[in-house]
């Protein structure tokens, strides 16, 4: 490879990442304001706020030390969810796919998985001081069931991400192999270029059916508000992420905008065939697939109640034989 | 104006601990942020549960025994910068429960809150109206800009 | 599934979900202990005495008056029944006649009230439900009764319109009010009945209600739940038809089947209607007349009690007078009888049901803790 090529490259890959980072910080502001503000009939926020003003006032403040079995660990996981979902957008851009097999849909499966398992460690280390701590005489004579474990709320929700890992992911994973199926090749390489002479997946049947269950999927991994049941404000708060303060929130708040670009950038890449890369006009089509998802999901968001077990099992269930289906359909 | 305090302006967390008292400041300072009328979000104010998010803790009612531990403990679980909103009248200075008494005095108040944590913004009223609440959280805004 | 709901066993129970007394789902001081087995309640311990003044014993002594206005102190909900409640006390010892029209007044009061407090109960209600676009509807829906309570009273919580012999001068109804009024209430009764429309055609809503926290009758009736948490489990029970100042008024006491919080829920959704209808009759035959009457003489008295139908339910006071000094106040208010109630319809559901099984009794704590006796531990 000559030297210009090479230079070439990684200004394409830099530029990218930029411009998949400016994106994202606004799109919490624009589900919250014109979304879901503009349904519940008032101005809203300022689209600034949520995603950008916000980290950044998180990074201005003083770092404490969390209430924590492991304080530094529990610390360094949003970094290691920023890192992992920073490789899959990265194995996603086109100057990267003679990476060969990590650039296919089995490596991005397992970073996937990475972030997925992340919060069971978070809801693990984290010890509130909003439920067992908090100073109140609990134990105090006539009270019930003295001896029993006590546990925190984050255990609860700790507990819910591993049921979410087990069963939660199956219509996103499933979603992702539809265009597997149809192109007969996991490396994205092939999915694109196949793509590009065939047509996007999308205007196909088991492409409208794979996308409806990835988009439901993408609602799920995001944990947004009819899946919400790993941080829903009725019973576990916020969940894994209560003990997190000053910076490592502002972590938090970025990975959520970054994983919510990247997962329309991997939406773009299967089923229309277009990578994300500054060098090309296509770009545009991903930051519009990256506009369009949370919109949708805000519309769903604002319209539902939040979802328990009973409710999500037959959820799930169904967007999974949904997704079968679609790969079936691949094959007629 | 830096842009630590831009960002601060840009985004404020709010938190609200409530402390004994009648319920009614309580519901006018959740009205303001969730009725569409007074709709705090627009003026960058955020409610959330979770004192290490907080910036602004919004403390109503006269500090009941039982409250003034969990009080100072979410207090201190707030990192730096933090302001304090007393509401109401019994937050200000113990209410009627602590000033109006027949025979017996009521033992069970443990405050005015600002006997228990320092305050930095008093909003006056019984119960305070949402308009209030707004420029209380303005009042005690200069505090957060200005801190390191 | 109602029979099999009984406290299991604590083989079974694996652990203990600690909440409050600061939490989202609850806006008011109380502590919470879920008994859990994977995630389903067996068992529940709601602690109260969080919020505890004293009221009663602050009440001691107290010259009556004062004492009245310090009963509406009691909560910020439902403020002006404790106020007539505890005023009404007083009109009983001392034999005083109150003109009609300022019974009318009260009664258009107390129907507002009731209004206001069941659009915050089901505002509340669907925020833990996670429904965040209801819950400001109903918001805002709501406003427009606080900006009737506020015409009126001139606070938009703590009112105090009623005195010994009447209503206060300042919350006299004139045509300018009542032409509000009408006006507020048309306004409510449309958006309400959109809301109920909206609410019972949502299948994803109802999958969450439907069933669930159910309490039958018989559990009701055993476990003294009052008021509409009563009337949602089909047991037809409303104080106002029996009470006197309620005669001239025509309504029906709705009923649901099943006690669950779908059950619960229309039940406020229901009730809503059936108080405009019994503020229209009383704008329409508003008599004519002055709104206090100040001839009465004060004496002393036995232990006198006066019981009403709070939003909430049955709500009791009762004192007696002594040199115009009260002495022996007793409150009892409905959510101190719902406690056993919120704790019994847990059981048996998942953990983020169970918020919403405590919500659907319509908890008001700072109600209830008053004069509970605290003993150090």
């Amino acid at each position: 490879m000559e030297a210009s090529t090479i230079i070439y490259s990684l200004a394409a890959v830099v530029g990218t990442i930029i411009v998949a980072f400016i994106v994202s910080i606004w799109l919490p502001g624009i589900e919250r304001k014109f979304i879901q503000a503009r349904i519940q009939q008032r101005i809203g926020p300022p689209i600034s706020s949520p995603g950008l003003m916000a980290p950044l006032k998180f990074f201005f403040k003083e770092t404490i030390n969390p209430n924590s079995a492991l304080p530094q660990l529990y610390n360094a996981l949003p970094l290691v969810a920023i890192i992992t979902i920073f490789f899959i957008f990265l194995f996603l851009i086109p100057e990267m796919y003679f990476l060969g097999a990590l650039t296919s849909i089995i490596a991005i499966v397992g970073l996937l998985k990475i972030e997925e398992v992340i919060y069971v460690f978070m809801g693990s280390f984290s010890r509130s001081i909003m439920s067992l701590s908090m100073p109140f005489p609990d134990l105090a004579k006539g009270a019930k069931y003295p001896n029993l474990t006590r546990s925190f709320l984050e255990d609860l929700s700790s507990l819910r991400a591993f049921r979410l890992i087990a069963f939660g992911s199956f219509p996103l994973y499933i979603a992702l192999f539809v265009p597997v199926a149809r192109v007969g090749s996991i490396f994205l390489m092939d999915i694109v270029s196949y793509q590009q002479l065939q047509g996007p997946i999308l205007f196909s049947a088991a492409g409208v059916l794979g996308a409806i269950v990835y988009f439901m999927g993408y609602l799920i991994l995001l944990n947004e508000y009819p899946f919400a049941i790993l941080k829903t404000k009725a019973d576990v708060i916020e969940g894994p992420y209560m003990e997190y303060a000053a910076k490592y929130r502002s972590y938090v708040y970025l990975s959520r905008g970054f994983l919510m670009f990247t997962l329309a950038a991997l939406f773009s890449v299967l089923f229309l065939g277009i990578p994300p890369n500054i060098l090309s006009w296509g770009i545009l089509i991903n930051i519009i697939v990256a506009l369009l998802f949370p919109i949708l999901g805000a519309f769903m968001s604002a319209f539902s109640p939040i979802f328990t077990f009973k409710q999500f099992y037959p959820v799930v269930a169904a967007l999974s034989i949904l997704g079968v289906l679609a790969i079936i359909t691949t094959f007629l | 104006m830096s842009l630590r305090s831009y960002s601060r302006a840009r985004a404020v967390h709010v938190m609200l601990v409530y402390t004994g008292g009648c319920n009614g400041c309580d519901i006018e300072i959740v009205n303001s942020i969730f009725s569409p009328k007074y709709d705090a979000e627009q003026y960058k104010l955020f409610l959330t549960w979770n004192p290490r998010e907080a910036d602004v803790l919004v403390v109503t009612g006269p500090v009941t025994k039982y409250n003034e531990k969990p009080l100072k403990e979410i207090y201190n679980a707030i990192p730096e910068p933090k302001a304090v909103i007393a509401a109401g009248a019994c937050a200000l200075m113990g209410g009627v429960y602590k000033n109006i008494n027949g025979d017996i005095p009521s033992e069970e108040i443990m405050g005015p809150v600002d006997k228990v944590i320092p305050v930095d913004a008093k909003v006056p009223g019984c119960a305070v109206r949402p308009e209030d609440i707004l420029s209380g959280a303005v009042a005690a805004l200069p505090k957060l800009l200005e801190a390191k | 599934m109602n029979s099999n709901q009984k406290p299991s066993r604590e083989e079974s129970i694996e652990a203990e979900i600690t909440m409050g007394p600061v939490h989202s789902a609850a806006i008011e001081p109380y502590r919470v202990r879920l008994f859990v087995e994977d995630e389903i309640v067996k068992d529940a311990e709601i602690t109260v005495g969080i919020n505890h003044r004293g009221v009663e014993r602050i009440m001691e002594g107290l010259p009556v008056e004062k004492a009245n206005s310090l009963t509406e102190k009691i909560c910020g909900i439902c403020s002006n029944i404790h106020l007539w409640n505890s005023v009404m006390v007083a009109e009983k010892g001392l034999q005083i006649e109150i003109p009609e029209r300022a019974n009318y007044i009260r009664i258009i009061m107390a129907e507002l009230e009731r209004i206001h407090s069941h659009l915050l109960y089901l505002a509340h209600g669907n925020e833990v439900l996670g429904h965040e676009t209801f819950s400001m509807r109903l918001f805002y829906i709501r406003e427009t009764v606080m900006e009737l309570l506020r015409m009126i009273g001139g606070n938009r919580v703590q009112y105090g319109v009623s005195v010994i012999g009447g209503v206060r001068p300042r919350c006299e109804l004139n045509e300018k009010r009542i032409k509000k009024i009408r006006e507020g209430i048309d306004f409510i009764e449309q958006k309400v009945s959109d809301f109920a429309n909206r609410f019972v055609a949502d299948p994803m809503i109802l999958s969450r209600i439907d069933g669930i926290c159910s309490i039958s009758k018989k559990d009701a009736l055993r476990l003294a739940v009052t008021g509409p948490s009563l009337r949602a489990t089909g047991v037809d029970l409303d104080l106002r038809r029996d009470m006197e100042c309620y005669q001239p008024f025509d309504f029906e006491v709705i009923t649901q089947e099943g006690g669950d919080i779908k059950a619960n829920l229309l039940m406020r959704v229901l009730e809503i209607p059936e108080s405009i209808k019994i503020i229209r009759q009383a704008l329409n035959n508003i008599p004519e007349g002055p709104i206090t009457d100040r001839t009465w003489k004060m004496q002393d008295t036995d232990i006198i009690k006066s019981y009403v139908e709070a939003p909430r339910g049955r709500l009791y006071h009762s004192y007696r007078l002594e040199d115009g000094r009260v002495r022996g106040s007793i409150v009892r208010t409905p959510s101190m009888s719902n406690i056993g109630a919120m704790q019994y319809a847990v059981i048996g559901h998942h953990i983020t049901d169970a918020q919403l099984g405590i919500v659907q009794c319509d908890p008001c704590f700072t109600c209830t803790d008053r004069a509970i006796q605290i003993i150090e531990i």
